[in-house]
């Protein structure tokens, strides 16, 4: 058989094709579990920082949306958190938001995933940015570029402003799904 | 078919400076543009792409008798873009925050063309052992590069070199060089130099 006819070169390509197909499949199969294992961990490590003394969580589906709901050693709920995305100044950015729910406000917020850019954008997952948002009614922030010195203002990171405001609204939108879900009052 | 000893050591050293891919070949110019922002991304960039490179190159130098020319190309990428997914699926499970920072530039190594070059230029013409030394010695040249990228453009857009600051709070950051603008200007620095020096060797 002639190595460039049509039937040698398909049954080569669809061989390797096979034997590649084969080899991932035993990667899929070996690696899956401990991606799926890594994510929860960071999920889970994401309600506990911001919903501050939880003891359990149960997870409750409103509106097509899923919310985390946290209670303490005696039963009482804490709050609820919430897991919004958005997109960002390179890709989507996925906080974590932990609401108290009796008082309207923002225990603390977090961020799980981000592709902003490092040492500008990426300073959104810094204690410093996120603060911002600690104890903050619900309701509309406007970012702001000098320290904010009115409750609904949240100050931007120099040179970030896209991902500053980015992140605002995608905490705003998160506050407005869980005020639709649990009715929270205005 | 007799070994040449000599002869793999000198295609291991050709990838290390004088035929390195970023400085001399200038290819692969993606990755070293886009991720060398930090040195630790820099680094993982260059591991990644030295280990999808040199398992290719064993894989093609075993198997190129067996490939017809006219398919030598799509076959090629199959391999790597296997070896790739291994990487991608490995950084994911094992290293999540190394595959995050990369993120999507992993997936790309698929694409670029020092990996396909190498099996066009070195490994679809020359023994194993050879091509052997040839990813180990193209991917350390490519590495060394990639983190010292980094470390010049985190130190001066951050203050800082694998994650450690070096600089006090006096020191204000040169943003632009985080940003692409800065991978620019660096490389391009970065070349000249090289330039200057292998030239005032002759």
């Amino acid at each position: 058989m002639e190595k460039n006819s049509t039937k040698n070169l398909i049954l080569t390509l669809a061989t390797i094709g096979i034997i590649s197909a084969l080899l991932l499949t035993f990667v899929y199969e070996w690696t899956t579990p401990y991606i799926q294992a890594k994510q929860a961990q960071a999920q889970k490590q994401a309600i506990n920082e911001v919903l501050p003394g939880v003891e359990e969580v149960e997870e409750v589906e409103k509106n097509g949306n899923i919310f985390y709901e946290g209670y303490d050693a005696d039963g009482s709920q804490i709050g609820v958190a919430f897991q919004n995305s958005g997109g960002g100044y390179n890709g989507a950015i996925e906080i974590m938001i932990g609401v108290d729910l009796k008082n309207d406000k923002i225990y603390k917020i977090s961020v799980l995933n981000h592709q902003e850019t490092p040492g500008l954008g990426a300073r959104i997952t810094e204690n410093e940015f996120k603060s911002n948002f600690e104890d903050k009614a619900f309701g509309d922030y406007s970012v702001v570029k000098t320290p904010p010195s009115e409750e609904m203002q949240v100050q931007a990171i120099a040179g970030a402003t896209i991902s500053s405001e980015n992140t605002t609204r995608i905490i705003e939108d998160g506050l407005e799904k869980i005020n639709s879900a649990y009715g929270g009052g205005n | 078919m007799s070994l040449d000893f000599k002869q793999v050591v000198s295609d291991f050293k050709n990838g290390l400076w004088a035929e390195n891919p970023i400085i001399r070949l200038v290819i692969g110019m993606c990755p070293t543009l886009a991720v060398t922002n930090t040195t630790e991304n820099g680094l993982a960039m260059g591991l990644a792409t030295s280990f999808v490179l040199i398992m290719s190159e064993i894989v093609i130098s075993l198997i190129k008798k067996l490939i017809p020319a006219n398919v030598r190309i799509p076959s090629y990428i199959l391999i790597i873009a296997t070896f790739v997914t291994f990487v991608d699926y490995f950084l994911k499970a094992f290293f999540p925050g190394i595959a995050a920072s990369l993120s999507i530039f992993i997936p790309l190594i698929v694409v670029n063309c020092l990996i396909l070059g190498r099996q066009e230029a070195f490994a679809s013409k020359h023994s194993t052992p050879r091509a052997i030394a040839d990813g180990i010695g193209m991917g350390i040249g490519f590495t060394w590069v990639l983190v010292l990228l980094g470390a010049i453009r985190e130190f001066f857009g951050m203050g800082s070199i694998f994650g450690f600051t070096l600089l006090g709070d006096w020191y204000r950051p040169m943003v632009i060089m985080v940003l692409p603008a800065g991978a620019f200007i660096t490389l391009g620095i970065l070349v000249g130099v090289m330039n200057y020096i292998s030239r005032e060797g002759k």
